[in-house]
């Protein structure tokens, strides 16, 4: 068995690894692949460094990271809500984070760029508190606040809508463009400002394997191995938003990837969550940097957002998955 | 898991005051919608005033609006009450089924790609809500007869997104695209004129005889299966016939106004909430708590932001989702 | 190899000739930019504008990927040698950077978030080209004649211009004496009026004309400068001269004839609705734009006599 998992975890990782050469390898403008690992050396001219190192190269770090972020987000959120449907967008975390985006663009259109993702990652940590504390309204249940999470979704997509149809084309432009989930325009200064926080959240959330497996046997049984669910599950859906809301607020709402990630994962490694939740991050990070690589190679010189892509492939597959699913119970 | 609110019902009011209520909601909602519009000189006054200009603007352009705003709540309630009636599950609705985001997706297609769709704007439209709706329903196991609420919402979220994507990207492609796409998906009855009104009334009338005739049958379903079965109704014939009244009077809204979501969920549940769960009464009262919703919602749709209107589809968005929410509050059989 | 070692080359003569350059101040801070840049990318359609205005021909324009975008009154000057970088919202970096250019001039609203990556390129400079108005689109000639190493160039044409609009102001002023005009896009589904902060509203109020746009009769102005506009809202606004551009035909304006309110526009009375080209007037900014507009509008003032 272990001999298995350890060929799933080579594979996955030699996937990750190949996806990221094509990541460099491909774009709006061909560049031969002797120029690339030229230029990767600072052996090339200024116009291939910067496609590939100011680019291609941070573009497909911050996909990577992104991507495994949203993947273990999604993880863990289907543990903790023992529903394999869930995702990061299931809790409010996207809509939260579009609608103060938006609200922000229309109040304070002079608002100094370097604000939107401080103010996406507090829309979509607002958007998770009202839904935790509603949730906590009443016996929380997994299937509550997932309810609750989709009609807190709804309603900030109502303001959402309002903002769209009363506000100055210009003034939600540029956030129009983030809310497709988009890599456009991303450079080692994106990267910067969220890897420290994403690794930390990562090994952080890799480190509450186990206990997410303690929970997945059921709140009661691991209340009696010694657990206080409640604040365990708080912690744990704090991470999971923090990444997911993090993350949102660099690359803009890329749809599914918390959802589907963890469902290959599933897949090939099982449910338990010291073996999920590893698999989940490399198929997170292979996800993304694979719609952003065909996303800036399919159209050229049109860009493709990442996010529409991971929605174009990821929805067919959620349906697939939702048909496949016997009607009740979870997992 | 089902989401009934109060079904034991708390003190409700004697049936002839409720109707009364809802009768003087609709009178004040027509009149608000009659009285404001674009025109800020013509107000109430105007109706009695019966000059040209007033009499052309009340005949030509609030009146059919008004009326369709009252129209496509008496169907979107209806169709709402059928499906939920007919799936025995609250949470079905065509506002749920992805209707809106399907109907935003065949018109993203028709604008990017004008000469690869076979049908005209409106027509990709209808198309796309058709088809969003269709496939969110299976994806429930709506034909087998029984919605799982999880997997609805589920569905249509995904098939929403799924849609989303598309029409995201013509934002990003066009201003001009994008102004349209927004104002066409989120369902608008701006300078809509008699015709379409007129078309729309036939299948709202057809509808309401056809909901008034199955009201039985409903109830019977309500009752379950195997006992709609020993008195005579069969499930399958009763499901046959809520999923046709629910498609019809869905298609007839928006196909005049394009999608307006929550009012086919939030209309029957408010019309449970006051009148109870008999079929019999909860048809007409649903048809006419629909017409007084929209109305309300059509008349703040020229207020909340002037002078700029609304489309009315994000007015009621904006009152539809917050009751979404508060039932889910109040729910009180989640596992 | 061929491709890099040309690249090296171009950064050696780059190089060589970069010693000097000018501080050119923008939107989003202050720039060096290279003497007589001379591979210039622009990212929105006024700033092809500037560039004709002075006989420049940038190396890629963000033109939608749809070259017909760019009119005959600049390939005139510019020819149709310029690569597409792609949309006006999202340009793609690589083509851009593939061109390498030695000036970049980039919008503030679309693109004032990748001011950082789009300045690992090339020197670039932001400017509020699609919220502005009319006067703010001269202004910014000035900054972009600076930062081509143009400035004189630019400044005689900018006083031409301004000279040339001040006759058409003179020849129309007279006629638009007290009337009012409204300008606006119909496309197959609405109707948007360009409000007075708009760029098109700037114009007409430069040659004279009123604005009837103002809700409620109480001073208070439209504060977005497009407005969704139904036919009643028309009625309301109901401007003696009405000048619509068609991104579709029929469009949604044209399915309002012989509607008693739209007969009853006193534009529509006195025979004063003009057609004019939706993409010259409503994307397009600058001075040759503003000519061309000015042209347009003198020509429908002849009509009404």
């Amino acid at each position: 068995m272990t001999g298995r998992l350890g060929l799933t975890y080579a594979l996955l990782g030699a996937a990750a690894l190949a996806v990221a050469v094509l990541s460099l390898a491909v774009g709006a403008v061909r560049v031969p692949p002797g120029v690339i690992i030229n230029t990767l050396f600072g052996l090339d001219g200024p116009t291939q460094d910067f496609i590939i190192n100011a680019s291609r190269v941070p573009r497909t770090l911050l996909s990577a990271l992104t991507g495994a972020s949203l993947a273990l987000s999604g993880a863990i959120i289907q543990a903790i809500l023992r529903n394999p449907l869930a995702s990061p967008k299931i809790i409010g975390i996207n809509s939260g984070a579009a609608l103060a985006v938006l609200l922000a663009a229309i109040a304070v259109p002079d608002l100094p760029l370097g604000w939107q993702p401080l103010i996406a990652i507090a829309g979509g940590i607002a958007a998770v508190s009202i839904v935790y504390a509603m949730a906590e309204f009443r016996p929380i249940s997994p299937a509550r606040l997932a309810l609750i999470g989709i009609a807190v979704g709804f309603t900030c997509d109502a303001g959402v809508d309002f903002i769209l149809v009363t506000a100055d084309t210009y003034d939600i432009s540029a956030p129009m463009i983030w809310m497709t989930g988009s890599l456009w325009g991303r450079g080692w200064q994106h990267l910067e400002a969220v890897w420290p926080f994403l690794t930390v959240l990562i090994a952080l959330g890799l480190a509450l394997a186990f206990r997410l497996d303690l929970i997945r046997l059921g709140a009661a049984q691991a209340t009696s191995l010694g657990m206080n669910v409640r604040i365990e599950r708080l912690v744990m859906l704090a991470v999971a938003t923090l990444l997911a809301a993090i993350s949102v607020s660099v690359v803009g709402v890329l749809g599914f990837v918390g959802l589907i990630a963890p469902h290959i994962a599933r897949a090939l490694v099982g449910g338990a969550s010291r073996q999920l939740l590893p698999a989940s991050l490399l198929i997170g990070a292979v996800l993304v940097m694979l719609a952003d690589a065909a996303g800036r190679a399919i159209l050229p010189p049109i860009e493709v957002s990442a996010g529409v892509l991971t929605a174009l492939f990821g929805a067919p597959f959620f349906i697939y998955l939702l048909l496949n699913r016997p009607s009740h119970g979870d997992e | 898991m089902s989401l009934a609110v109060g079904r034991a019902g708390a003190a409700r009011l004697p049936l002839g005051l409720s109707v009364a209520l809802l009768l003087i909601a609709i009178a004040g909602g027509a009149l608000f919608s009659l009285v404001t519009g674009g025109r800020s000189d013509i107000g109430l006054a105007a109706i009695f005033k019966g000059d040209a200009t007033s009499a052309a603007v009340i005949r030509d352009i609030r009146a059919p609006r008004s009326l369709a705003a009252a129209l496509i709540g008496i169907n979107l309630g209806l169709a709402g009450l059928a499906l939920q009636a007919v799936t025995r599950n609250p949470l079905a609705s065509p506002s749920i089924l992805g209707i809106n985001q399907g109907a935003a997706f065949g018109l993203a297609l028709a604008l990017i790609a004008p000469h690869a769709v076979p049908l005209p704007l409106d027509g990709m439209a209808m198309l796309g809500a058709l088809a969003a709706g269709i496939l969110t329903f299976a994806i429930a196991g709506g034909f087998a007869g029984r919605i799982d609420a999880m997997r609805l919402i589920l569905g249509g979220v995904a098939v929403g997104a799924f849609s989303y994507a598309l029409v995201r990207f013509a934002y990003t492609l066009e201003d001009e695209l994008a102004r349209s796409v927004v104002r066409w998906t989120v369902g608008d009855i701006t300078d809509i004129r008699w015709p379409p009104v007129l078309r729309m009334a036939f299948w709202t009338v057809s509808g309401v005889i056809v909901a008034m005739l199955a009201a039985h049958r409903f109830n019977l379903m309500a009752m379950g299966q195997d006992v709609a079965k020993s008195l005579g109704a069969d499930p399958r014939v009763t499901l046959l016939i809520g999923m046709l009244l629910a498609a019809g009077l869905t298609g007839a809204a928006v196909s005049v106004a394009g999608p307006i979501a929550f009012a086919g969920l939030i209309v029957p549940h408010m019309a449970k909430l006051l009148f109870g769960q008999d079929h019999r009464i909860l048809v007409p009262t649903t048809a006419l708590l629909g017409a007084a919703l929209m109305l309300v919602a059509d008349g703040m749709s020229k207020v909340v932001s002037p002078p700029v209107e609304v489309p009315v589809g994000v007015v009621v968005a904006l009152i539809g989702a917050p009751w979404f929410l508060l039932q889910t509050l109040l729910a009180e059989d989640l596992e | 190899m061929r491709s890099s070692l040309f690249g090296l080359i171009a950064a050696m003569a780059l190089a060589v000739t970069t010693v000097h350059a000018a501080e050119i101040e923008h939107e989003l801070g202050v720039t060096d930019v290279p003497d007589n840049p001379e591979r210039i990318v622009v990212l929105e359609f006024s700033f092809i504008d500037a560039l004709a205005s002075v006989g420049v021909a940038p190396v890629g324009i963000a033109d939608d990927e749809r070259r017909e975008r760019v009119i005959s009154a600049y390939t005139d000057v510019i020819g149709d040698e310029w690569v597409s970088v792609g949309t006006r919202r999202s340009p793609s970096l690589e083509v851009i950077a593939s061109l390498q250019p030695d000036l970049i001039i980039a919008d503030l609203s679309r693109h004032g978030e990748a001011y950082e990556t789009l300045s690992q390129i090339a020197p670039t400079i932001v400017l509020d080209s699609l919220a502005g108005d009319y006067h703010d689109s001269v202004e910014q000639m000035s900054v972009v004649g600076a930062a081509i190493g143009k400035s004189e160039e630019m400044d005689a044409r900018v006083a031409e211009h301004r000279a040339l609009m001040e006759d058409y102001v003179a020849q129309i002023r007279p006629l638009s004496e007290g009337k009012s005009a409204q300008f606006g896009v119909t496309n197959a589904n609405g109707l948007w009026l360009h409000s007075p902060a708009s760029y098109n509203g700037s114009l007409l109020e430069m040659f004279g004309f009123s604005s009837t746009m103002r809700p409620d009769g109480d001073g208070g102005v439209y504060e977005t400068n497009y407005v969704p506009t139904t036919l009643e809202q028309l009625s309301e606004v109901n401007p003696d001269i009405l000048i619509f551009g068609e991104y579709a035909d029929p469009s949604f304006v044209d399915g309002w004839a012989g509607e008693t309110l739209y007969d009853a526009l006193g534009a529509v009375q006195s025979d004063r609705v003009f057609n004019v080209t939706a993409h010259n007037w409503s994307r397009l900014r600058g001075m040759l734009a503003a000519e061309l507009t000015a042209a347009d509008l003198l020509e429908i003032m002849g009509q009404l006599e």
